[in-house]
Order: structure tokens, then sequence, then C-alpha cells
């Protein structure tokens, strides 16, 4: 989904921006003035001009318990909606003011809803669909209930609730809305998508039951879901791959499964025999490359399918994603600071310690382009 | 798995389920987040059966771990059942000293 700058933010970013610029110099060689959004813990929420490499905002979280996790933004780029309380709530931050103005706490007296990481607003920005693991607490039992789809209106304030729920599978981990608005991927052992409006299930393809021949039951790890640059997501995803002449087992292979937000396009491709960990993956809207990122940075070249180049990094990062440009690669998630990569080179041009060195554990590193 | 011995109930069934010839039917991580769902290498061994792919240093892993309950046995969750645990601890990196060893409650 490609998220517009709004008006408001740039000018905020870019008066914040001028000063810094005009005081130290700024960055030789950055035309850039991507917003970064990450969050930290207790209950921080971060607003960065990647450009200068400055933070034009922190604001705390009402609510959010010391624990935060997935961002999701608005499609107009103005609220970040949050993860917090322990999977339990969700919160709604207009970015340009730190005023909360949605939000959906799960669970009710004896029953408790957790989200693990899945939601997701609608491109018209007028829903928000959250997966709903419910459980009954008891007074001696915990009843597991079944899982749900919750759909809420993002207008609905500060105690919003569901407007309609639906049935969903279990096991589902990310919320990809499709961007015609008219459903929305649910990532599980399979590939689900359902319609927005009645939550009919349109389609199921296979992520544990893949048509990748000659490979194993696949495993992926896909809780940072990173579409905003083009539209796809991307992520790796790890098999045994038969090899003529190779041991019995197979051949431990990394492969990047792409999903287009357009049109569902659905899409595996080999890269390497596993030689190195990478938890999550963005594509450029540029080049044909994406880039992963763990202990080390890494390259691939999405038009050959293979390795383009791998560099270590100062620690393990969870989180990446990608300039308007394509040319500077941002990571984050995971302690405390925010690294930037030149994405020919793998460089690193710089890096923003988050005051007080926060972790930001499992927070999604989101940008917001600018046009 | 030669060169594993299973300690546990439940890797002596993944050790049944591979000699019965059922093992597709054991299901690994895939993402499942949450309390006893994961059995994935971490923290004593990488996928490779070394250490150096672990995260690097621990701490950069520690909230991401205790977060999700993601391997409760070796790091307190503070998704249900310590929710507590690292508050007024921020920074994994900075606070690790102050994080206590947990225990149940009687």
């Amino acid at each position: 989904m490609s998220i517009p700058w709004s008006q408001t933010l740039r000018a905020l970013a870019s008066g914040t921006a001028a000063l810094l610029l005009a005081s130290c110099g700024g960055h030789a060689g950055s035309s850039n003035h991507d917003i970064l959004i990450t969050a930290a813990k207790p209950d921080r929420l971060f607003v960065i001009d990647a450009g200068s490499r400055s933070i034009t905002h922190e604001y705390r979280i009402p609510g959010a318990d010391g624990w935060l996790g997935g961002i999701v933004l608005s499609p107009d780029g103005r609220i970040a909606y949050v993860l917090v309380n322990h999977m339990e709530s969700i919160a709604g931050i207009e970015l340009s003011s730190g005023k909360q103005v949605f939000r959906a706490d799960l669970s009710a007296p004896g029953e408790r809803v957790k989200c693990l990481f899945a939601f997701d607003v609608s491109p018209d920005g007028k829903e928000l669909v959250v997966y709903e693991n419910p459980t009954q607490l008891k007074a001696d039992e915990y009843v597991v209930e079944e899982p749900r789809f919750a759909v809420f209106a993002t207008n609905a304030g500060l105690e919003a609730k569901a407007a309609r729920t639906y049935p969903a599978p279990r096991r589902v981990h990310m919320i990809l809305s499709k961007q015609d608005g008219k459903s929305f991927y649910a990532l599980g052992f399979e590939l689900y998508e359902y319609a927005f409006g009645d939550g009919k299930l349109l389609e199921q393809r296979g992520i544990r039951s893949w048509d990748h021949p000659g490979h194993s039951i696949p495993d992926l790890l896909a809780v940072w879901p990173v579409t905003e640059g083009t539209g796809e997501f991307v992520t790796p995803i790890y098999s045994n791959a038969t090899v003529p002449g190779g041991p019995a087992g197979g051949v431990p292979t990394t492969s990047l499964m792409t999903l287009d937000l357009k049109n569902g396009a659905l899409t595996y491709q080999d890269f390497e025999p596993t030689a190195a960990l990478i938890f999550s993956a963005v594509g450029s809207p540029v080049r044909k490359e994406a880039f992963g990122v763990y202990s080390a940075l890494t390259k691939v070249d999405t038009a050959q399918g293979k390795l383009a180049k791998r560099v270590n990094l100062d620690h393990t990062y969870y989180a990446v994603n990608l300039s308007t440009d394509g040319s500077e690669v941002y990571i984050g998630g995971a302690m405390c600071d925010v690294g930037f990569y030149d994405a020919i080179t793998l460089e690193k041009k710089g890096n923003l310690r988050l005051p007080g060195c926060p972790d930001q554990a499992l927070a999604t590193l989101r940008v917001i382009h600018h046009p | 798995m030669s060169g594993l011995k299973p300690v546990n109930e439940k890797a002596r069934l993944l050790e049944k389920a591979a000699a019965e010839g059922h093992v597709e039917e054991v299901t690994a991580m895939e993402s499942v987040a949450g309390c006893a769902t994961t059995f994935d290498p971490g923290w004593e061994v990488d996928p490779f059966g070394g250490v150096a792919s672990l995260c690097q240093p621990m701490e950069a892993d520690l909230y991401g771990c205790s977060d999700p309950c993601w391997w409760p046995a070796q790091v307190p969750d503070t998704l249900n059942t310590y929710p507590a645990w690292d508050a007024g601890k921020p920074s994994a990196q900075n606070d690790w000293r102050e994080l206590d060893a947990v225990f149940p409650e009687k």
C-alpha cells in the first residue's frame, strides 16, 4: 500500500529538517525526506526525519502497559495504529499531535483476547480488521474459543467496539489489505483471502502446502507487515530443496515469498542455499532487488534469483524498510537504534540512537514516503 | 537427528513420529507466536547447529522473546504470565542486570 505524504507531516518535517540542516550541515548526498515511525518500551512512539537522522516527535502511548508490537499506518499517513498492552489493545495515535484518536481494547471481563500481530487498515482508512484469539477465563479453567476477524470503524473513538466479526482460521500472524479495498489477506499456515464486507472466504492458497516442486514444507517468520514502498509483501521463507546428487533430506534453501497486494499474485523465488538467517525483508520500488535483515544485511537480486551482497551488522535487527527512491535501507526493531545503509554498497551511512536507549523489541519500522 | 537424544515427552514424540514415517505431521514454527507453540532452535543453538547465528548480542533478542512468549522456558513471558517482568527496565542492553529470575507463585 502506498502511503501519501500528509501535508501536516510535510510541514512539520520540512521545518525540522531545515533547522537541523542549517545547524549541522546536513548529510552529504542525502535528498531523503522520508518519515520513519517506530515504537519502543515502555510506551514510546517516535517520528523520525530520515534525511536529517533526527527525531521530530516523541509521544507516549496511553495504556501501553510496557508492551508494543506491530505498527500499521493509515493510508494518509496521519495515524499510526500500534498493538499494545500485551497484544490486547490497539491504539491509534495522531502523528502530528501525539493524541490518541482511536482505541480498541479487545478483552472484556471474563474473556481475554490476544491479537497475534495480525491487523491492518482498509485502503480507504475507514476500517481496521483485527485477528482475535479469545479465551474464556473461568473460575477453574480456561476455555479456548474460536478465533475471529473483528472489524472496527476507525472513527469509533477511544472505546471502539467491533462493528462486525467473522469466523477465522487458526494460526494467522498477519493481515494485509488488498489495494482494491474489497478483500484482505490473512497469512497463516496457508494464505487466505476474505471479503471485507461480509467475511466470506474468497480463496485459499498454499503456504504450508505451497506449490513449489522439489521443496519440503516451508517455514517462515512473518510479523513485520511492510508493504508501503511497493504494494508488495516480501518475506524470507525456508525449506529443504531436493538437489540432484545432494543429501537425501535436501539442501536448506532460502527463498523469497512475494505477495502483490495490487493483483494478488503470489510467487516464490529461491536465491541461496541457506547461509544466513533473515527475519524480515522488503522489496525495492526502483530495482529488481530485495533487502533482508537479521545479524547481517542481505541484498537479493530478484531478477537473477541470487544473493547480490551481504554485510555484517553491528547487532541483530528485526525490521527493515526502504527509502522512497530506493537508495537507502532503514533497519530497526530490537535494541534502541535505527540504522541507515546505502542500498547499492550496503555501506553504513548513519545511525540514530533513540533517547534513553529504549528497546524496540518487535515494533515494525514504517516509512511515510515523500511524493 | 541422529546425534540428538530426546529428553522430554515432546522430543520423544517427535522421534517416534520420525521413526514411524509421520514426521510431516509434526508442525514446526511457521510464525505461530504464543506460549508453548515454538520448538525451533534458538537461545541454545542456531539452525546451523552452532551459536554464531543466534541474535547478537543476546540482549537484542531478549524482549523480542519475552513479549510474544517465544521461548517461555528460557525467558519469562510478558504476554500472560509475567506482564510486569520488565517494568521499569525499558532497555534490555542497559537494564539486563535488573531483570530477575521468576518462580511459580504458590
